[in-house]
């Protein structure tokens, strides 16, 4: 089977049980999807494609869905909502399976008590792909069983109901699920789901408002810096501004003294504040005075000179055929991408409160798992006693896979016996992010007589991504050699070219680097899509034929191929310069879902201005194409902020700068007029969105000014230079 | 106007000694100031001091001339495009006063200060000699129409102006930098030039 | 201190021990409306917004003690589901918000735009909205501005038609 998210994992040993109370009527699957494909990730060829299923681990019973006393679904979702429109995807798929209106499905985040925890994350542009089949099966299982309970309440054969927005009729009578599941004390479970065909589908595939909408636009409470408990109090952290500081002592004098101070929490790791506001908390910290040790005054430029290929251990991740002749006529471009922050405008943060017994903890998080664990092995709980309970998340893009806050608040709860909410300030957000790594590409490239690539190689280095990061287990990146996510997107597309090769250095960085969306991808195919703009031109061909005379024919191929057709007719892609504006065009594949961009672009007092960008995808099926759409928006507009604007740097040991503004991000005016998304279907499963768009944009926008001025931009930022202008 | 050819001579003659002294300045013995002292001022020490204060950043960051308000002691634009607008005060929403109040907040690092603004355009300084600050300074058609006792007026008691000895802290809870002449010193300068006629120095 | 001010209609007294609190927090943590977000605490991105006597101001950098007297409102007090303000309106139509979070700093300032220029050019949206949004919904935010603009066009032409 070509993809591993369709039919390769069946509800098995799944049985339902109902719990009931509080006017509610809780329907609890018990039931297991065991991650077969784990072995997969070892075998590095397939990494780049992998969509990852979705996984639970857990023989315990979970809770997936509610039947209210109004005749609502309440859906918990053990994937977290960040804004890339997981609820409302899942929404339309539990709705049409269950027979019921989006009206009547309410989806909130899973607390971990429910049992519905997800072991991995939510990240990697899963989510949908990942629950599409088990969810739809779960929703089929119930909606069967409602029909079984209700055929016999109503003693009418189930092939003479029909159900309409969750109302099950024949014969002129009828029940709501609420009025079938009231009082039911076994239900009988069917073997197996049958599913519904797609063309019975009447969310699924359709543009939806998001679910979240409302609550979004009147200011509702549901982040985790809205959450609060009673009598709460606020915490705050002593952190080094330096890289590499190891606490040795604090002075804590003044700051006890300090108005509304409660506490001074001291730890092994880390000194904490509790005091009755945020700001008294935030004053007293700042008033700690800290004895640091071990760290050196680093600078930009010794990063660079770490993020160099040759330096580290290298892994071949890819091959095919021979390696190039150095003597022969290879053309080299070298490629550099800087420290990249999150800047998700929520700080990190949790409210946490340990009762001596068990703690709860309200947090905005992309692993509620991990986060459970990580909690109950600090305080030496049952993982059973700590329930985590997931808000929205002001942004995720990786930032939040890491939530040792939640840890350092619930210490600080049970230091002071009372619930302790814990933000970052923005100065530490910034100097204590986990950070994009630094990259370093070194392309080298052979044209043969046709004008086509003979040969091509790709070497680069990168600090962690996966790595010493919780979700990826510690035994794996000896044995793979390469680190999972920071070679997202280096591998060769072009693979009708005989001979190519791509080599992976990791370096070890002083300071934290980690998940940022898409991973590898945005640096790495900067890189290997400005090279291949430039050997088309060496080549003296249409950047958009060079690049389909080069992909071999397998069913991505095909896919890669059909995206860039699109995207460049929709674009009308010309190398021509109209009106000062020329167009730049790249591909990438991540997670299986092909993208081409085409950039629109002009230089005006040396400042590159993106006035339009085209997009093709092909996601596979898509659940909400509307949803698909804003992915896309968002991922041009993140992506030419991050190509453009942004970048970190060392100064005197510490990261900088640490506020908007000197952290340039794109904003309202630099956003592009104009973003049109093509969506193709390549195939008839959902596949990975909130990624896999970041990819080409970068490269799009370098080829564009490369044909305007002629200047190949090797860095990122791209700064024009003045003589170019 | 009679005294001016008294003091092109004084120029001539005491630009030595501006030279000699200027690293040096014998500054700490004022106490109060009266026209008699007043008159027995450098005129032209008072005019240098003067303008050590306007073009400081603290002053100059708001007098740009290319309606881009500075920041910073490397006086880099203003972030997030923050310009003149119609009215000096920023954009029609999006003004000075979304941000800047007439107090510096020490929480947040935004400096304030009643009518917080830029100056108008035609009081743009940037780039310009000292000469050509105080002539624009000068000339109503670009001050405002202020006459000397207005000028004297808005530079030793506007609250805008005067903020620049009081700048607050920044955004990482860092003391701003102040002009390098005192407050005090700085009105007891400004009074001084225009009570000896406002003359500009010429080398 | 006591402090009256009106927030979202409502005249409301607050006792604060620091009267230059920033009014982000006593609206957030003493007054519990919770659309009015944190996000740097130090004006750059915009998250706070919200109007003080109908002017967009950003609320970590405004102490308490100057809203003495003065009407507050909020994302909250903008509009509600049964009657949405023009901005939130179209905001809906247009389906703009991904993560959520910064929205509600980006309608109050767009509907302080639209009381000043009620049917702003792209050049004046490019000036006067300069919050800061993570997830890239500027290209939505731009086409529900010129919407709002509509819509409250429309709104008024109504209103002044029943009259």
């Amino acid at each position: 089977m070509a993809d591993n998210s369709s039919g390769a994992k069946k509800v098995s040993r799944r049985k339902f049980l109902v719990r009931g109370g509080m006017g509610t009527i809780g329907i609890v699957a018990i039931g297991t999807y065991i991650f077969r494909n784990s072995i997969r990730r070892e075998i590095l060829g397939t990494v780049n494609s992998l969509e990852l299923p979705y996984t639970d681990n857990t023989d315990k019973p979970m809770v997936w869905f509610e039947v209210t006393s109004e005749n609502n679904i309440v859906l918990h979702s053990p994937k977290m909502e960040m804004g890339q429109g997981t609820f409302t995807g899942i929404a339309q798929m539990a709705a049409d399976e269950l027979s019921v209106s989006m009206k009547q499905i309410q989806v909130i985040h899973a607390a971990s008590s429910t049992g519905n925890v997800d072991s991995f994350a939510t990240g990697g542009s899963t989510s949908i792909s990942g629950l599409w089949q088990p969810l739809r099966e779960l929703s089929a299982m119930l909606r069967m069983m409602l029909l079984k309970e209700a055929s016999q309440k109503l003693n009418i054969d189930v092939d003479r109901l029909v159900i309409e927005d969750g109302v099950i009729s024949g014969n002129g009578k009828s029940l709501t699920y609420a009025q079938v599941a009231e009082g039911v004390e076994n239900w009988e479970v069917p073997d197996a789901p049958v599913l519904k065909s797609l063309k019975e589908y009447k969310y699924v595939g359709k543009p939806i408002a998001r679910v979240d909408l409302d609550a979004k636009v009147f200011g509702d409470p549901i982040f985790g810096m809205d959450a609060q408990m009673p009598d709460m109090l606020y915490g705050a952290v002593v952190r080094p501004t330096k890289i590499g500081s190891t606490f040795v002592s604090a002075d804590i004098a003044i700051a006890e003294n300090m108005p509304g101070v409660v506490k001074i929490v001291i730890e092994e790791d880390f000194v904490g504040v509790v005091a009755n506001s945020m700001l008294e908390a935030e004053n007293a910290k700042n008033a700690i005075n800290v004895t640091w040790e071990s760290y050196k005054d680093l600078n930009t430029e010794a990063i660079t000179k770490i993020i160099t290929v040759g330096n580290g251990k290298s892994t071949i991740i890819q091959k095919n055929g021979d390696s190039l002749d150095e003597e022969s006529d290879l053309i080299t471009l070298e490629f550099r991408t800087p420290i990249g922050a999150h800047a998700q405008i929520e700080p990190n943060g949790v409210v946490a409160s340990f009762d001596g017994d068990s703690a709860v903890i309200k947090i905005s998080t992309q692993v509620v798992g991990i986060t459970r664990k990580e909690v109950a092995k600090r305080l030496d709980l049952d993982t059973d006693k700590v329930n985590i309970v997931p808000t929205y998340l002001g942004g995720g893009f990786g930032r939040r896979l890491h939530t040792p806050h939640a840890i350092q608040a619930t210490v600080m709860s049970k230091a002071v016996g009372k619930p302790v909410k814990y933000f970052f300030s923005r100065k530490e957000e910034f100097q204590h992010d986990m950070f994009r790594p630094p990259t370093h590409h070194v392309i080298k490239g052979i044209l043969n007589p046709e004008g086509r690539l003979h040969g091509l190689e790709h070497e680069f280095v990168s600090g962690d991504v996966g790595n010493n990061s919780a979700l990826i287990p510690n035994f794996l990146p000896p044995i793979i050699g390469a680190d999972v996510g920071a070679i997202r997107g280096g591998f060769i597309q072009y693979s009708g070219i005989p001979n190519f090769r791509a080599v992976y250095w990791h370096v070890d960085l002083p300071f934290a680097t980690s998940w940022w969306r898409s991973l590898g991808l945005l640096a790495n195919t900067f890189a290997m899509e400005s090279f291949m703009d430039e050997m088309a031109l060496k080549a003296n061909k249409n950047a958009v034929e060079f690049r389909l005379q080069q992909i071999a024919d397998d069913a991505i191929g095909v896919r890669l191929k059909n995206v860039i057709k699109a995207a460049a007719e929709k674009a009308n892609y010309s190398e021509e310069i109209t009106n000062g504006r020329a167009m730049g065009f790249a591909a990438s594949i991540d997670a299986n879902t092909p993208c081409a961009q085409v950039a629109e672009v002009s230089i005006v007092d040396n400042e590159i201005i993106v006035h339009k960008v085209t997009v093709s995808l092909d996601p596979g099926l898509a659940v909400n194409p509307d949803q698909i759409r804003a992915q896309c928006e968002g991922c041009v507009i993140m992506g030419m902020s991050a190509v453009l604007y942004e970048q970190m740097f060392v100064e005197n040991g510490e990261l900088t700068p640490t506020i908007y503004g000197p952290y340039q991000m794109a904003l309202m005016k630099n956003a592009p007029r104009e973003i049109d998304v093509v969506l193709l279907q390549g195939k008839d499963t959902p596949g990975a969105v909130g990624e896999p768009p970041l990819g080409p944009i970068g490269a799009a926008i370098a080829n564009a000014v490369r044909r305007l001025t002629g200047e190949r931009l090797t860095e990122l930022p791209l700064k024009v230079s003045k003589s170019m202008a | 106007m009679k005294i001016r050819p008294i003091y092109i001579f004084l120029i001539l003659a005491v630009v030595g000694v501006v030279l000699v002294f200027a690293n040096t300045p014998k500054i700490s013995n004022y106490k109060t100031f009266d026209n008699q002292e007043l008159a027995q001022q450098n005129p032209d020490e008072s005019y240098e001091k003067m303008m050590d204060v306007l073009t400081h950043q603290r002053c100059m960051n708001c007098h740009p001339n290319d309606n881009i308000p500075k920041q910073g002691d490397d006086r880099h634009p203003h972030y997030f495009g923050m310009a003149r607008g119609e009215d000096d005060k920023g954009f029609e929403a999006t003004s000075c006063n979304t941000c800047h109040q007439s107090l510096n907040n020490s929480n947040s690092g935004v400096p304030g200060a009643p009518h917080w603004s830029l100056a108008p355009a035609s009081m743009g300084w940037e780039g310009l000699s000292r000469a050509q600050i105080a002539e624009r300074l000068l000339d109503k058609i670009t001050n405002g129409n202020r006459s000397h006792n207005e000028l004297i007026k808005h530079m030793t008691e506007d609250d805008l102006v005067l903020w620049a000895w009081e700048p607050g802290v920044d955004a990482d809870g860092n003391q701003r930098t102040i002009p390098p002449v005192s407050k005090k010193e700085f009105k007891k300068a400004v009074e001084n030039w225009f009570a000896n006629g406002a003359i500009i120095p010429t080398k | 201190m006591e402090i009256s001010l009106t927030i979202n209609g409502m005249i409301k007294t607050v006792n604060v021990e620091d009267e230059n609190t920033p009014l982000l927090w006593i609206v957030r943590d003493l007054l519990d409306l919770k659309g009015t977000k944190f996000g740097c605490g130090k004006a750059a991105c915009g998250a706070c917004t919200l109007h003080v006597d109908d002017e967009a101001v950003r609320s970590c950098s405004y102490p308490v003690k100057f809203a003495e007297g003065k009407k507050v409102t909020t994302i909250e007090g903008l509009g509600d589901r049964e009657n949405p303000h023009p901005v939130q309106q179209a905001w809906i139509e247009e389906i703009v918000p991904q993560c959520g979070y910064c929205q509600p700093g980006f309608m109050m300032a767009t509907a302080a735009l639209l009381k000043k220029v009620p049917h702003p050019t792209d050049e004046d949206i490019d000036n006067n909205i300069i919050n800061v949004c993570r997830c890239g919904t500027y290209y939505r935010m731009r086409k529900a501005i010129h919407k709002a603009a509509k819509l409250q066009a429309e709104m008024s032409t109504n209103e002044s038609k029943e009259i």
